[in-house]
């Protein structure tokens, strides 16, 4: 399993424009650093929270105090001195202009758990946490749907072990556009993906697993997206990697979306059978890993691994 | 099955088609189609127009029976062979139409 670290910087780029202005969160709560330690402990306590800015009294960023430095202080029989004493006086300090991808930075390269925002005038005017950053990109999104149903005893294949993470596969066997408002015309990328990959030498029990998610894909985009696609297929050996993505409204609710039965198409297209609700069940059930980004008004993106079973050669 | 023996037992031909039956499948939701459905299957529906040929095409279904005396579109009839997949039709309903289909051995 990729740990939370690992997921956040993979979707990263999605989130590129968002700036520490509209992550953060603000007001603050602060502490006078002529306060005593006893009091910043309450309001941790009450708060439920970690650390808190020290300032000054005309709201200026003096230090930081954390957990660690309370304990550390109660260790120490100090809860009745001045927060000045113990707090972390060096502070790092994030803008609200600098963009999240300088946040994900500094996190990384000081391992403190949060950073004060403060103005020109060194005013703290908000704060960001790790928890900050990941609300920021689940709002951002609405969801980000991973379903994974790789099978261990094919997790210990070697050629499953030989594809490397995060490495683009630089040739692209397959594309297809979906350039069409007629619903009749719905699955024609996917009889083509079909046709290439028997072509490729392909078994035709895996084709058709690859095949009909490829439809499920293509038909949503034809009946929901309301606007242009696209489905690009790579291949190699043992495996097939398919992304399909629209220009759409996007999906407002995925965990909604991937549930049986649940449609939001239209009367028209049910009487020709479609919008029973099953298309994404459909495509979790053939795919072996995917992944839905997706949030409203920004279209739709899936991204389907295809291992070849060994019941499949 | 052979896919002619399905005019034997009264279905009318709208198109020919490749390969043999082995199984049967029943329904007009396509994803229940497209999920369901054994590869080498007659299907019977009453869905009628051009997107079944891609449905049929991908799921490797051999012949679409069209129930209810539903008629189908040029455009699918056209489609089908291309795609080399058989047509039929009949006024009987799906439910009938799946029992005669049935008795032949076809599940």
């Amino acid at each position: 399993m990729e740990s939370v670290d690992d997921l956040i910087r993979k979707i990263q780029p999605y989130f590129s424009e968002l700036s520490v202005g509209d992550l953060m969160s603000s007001p603050v709560v602060t502490v006078r650093e002529d306060q005593r330690i006893n009091e910043a402990k309450e309001l941790l306590r009450t708060r439920r929270i970690s650390g808190l800015p020290v300032i000054d009294d005309g709201g200026r960023l003096k230090g930081i105090i954390s957990i660690e430095d309370i304990i550390h202080a109660l260790e120490n029989n100090m809860l009745n001195s001045n927060v000045s004493e113990i707090m972390t006086k060096n502070v790092v300090c994030l803008t609200k202009d600098e963009k999240i991808m300088d946040a994900f930075k500094k996190f990384e390269m000081y391992g403190y758990g949060r950073f004060p925002v403060v103005d020109e005038n060194k005013n703290v005017i908000g704060i960001v946490t790790k928890y900050d950053l990941m609300i920021a990109l689940l709002a951002k999104l609405s969801v980000l749907y991973v379903h994974d149903a790789r099978r261990e005893q094919f997790v210990g294949v070697e050629i499953y072990r030989s594809i490397p993470k995060n490495v683009k596969i630089v040739r692209e066997e397959f594309e297809f556009q979906i350039d069409y408002k007629d619903i009749s015309m719905a699955g024609t990328g996917a009889s083509e993906l079909k046709k290439f990959l028997i072509s490729k030498n392909f078994p035709p029990k895996f084709v058709k697993r690859v095949a009909i998610a490829t439809y499920e894909a293509e038909t949503n985009v034809v009946i929901h997206s309301n606007s242009t696609g696209r489905i690009k297929a790579y291949i190699e050996p043992e495996f097939v990697e398919v992304r399909v993505n629209d220009n759409g409204k996007g999906i407002e609710n995925i965990d909604l979306a991937m549930k049986e039965g649940f449609s939001t198409a239209p009367d028209y297209v049910r009487e020709y059978g479609f919008g029973a609700g099953m298309g994404l069940a459909n495509m979790k059930r053939c795919a072996d890993r995917m992944v839905i980004l997706s949030s409203k008004g920004n279209g739709v993106f899936v991204e389907m691994h295809f291992w070849r079973h060994e019941d499949e050669n | 099955m052979k896919i002619e023996e399905l005019k034997d037992l009264g279905f009318e031909m709208v198109s020919d088609g490749d390969g043999e039956i082995d199984h049967g499948y029943a329904c007009d939701l396509l994803s229940e189609v497209m999920g369901k459905a054994k590869p080498d299957t007659v299907w019977l529906t009453v869905q009628s127009h051009i997107n079944i040929i891609a449905v049929a095409a991908i799921t490797g279904i051999r012949a679409i029976i069209l129930c209810n005396d539903h008629k189908f579109d040029e455009e699918t009839i056209q489609r089908a062979k291309k795609e080399k997949i058989a047509l039929f039709k009949t006024a009987l309903n799906t439910f009938e139409a799946c029992g005669k289909i049935y008795q032949k051995g076809i599940r």
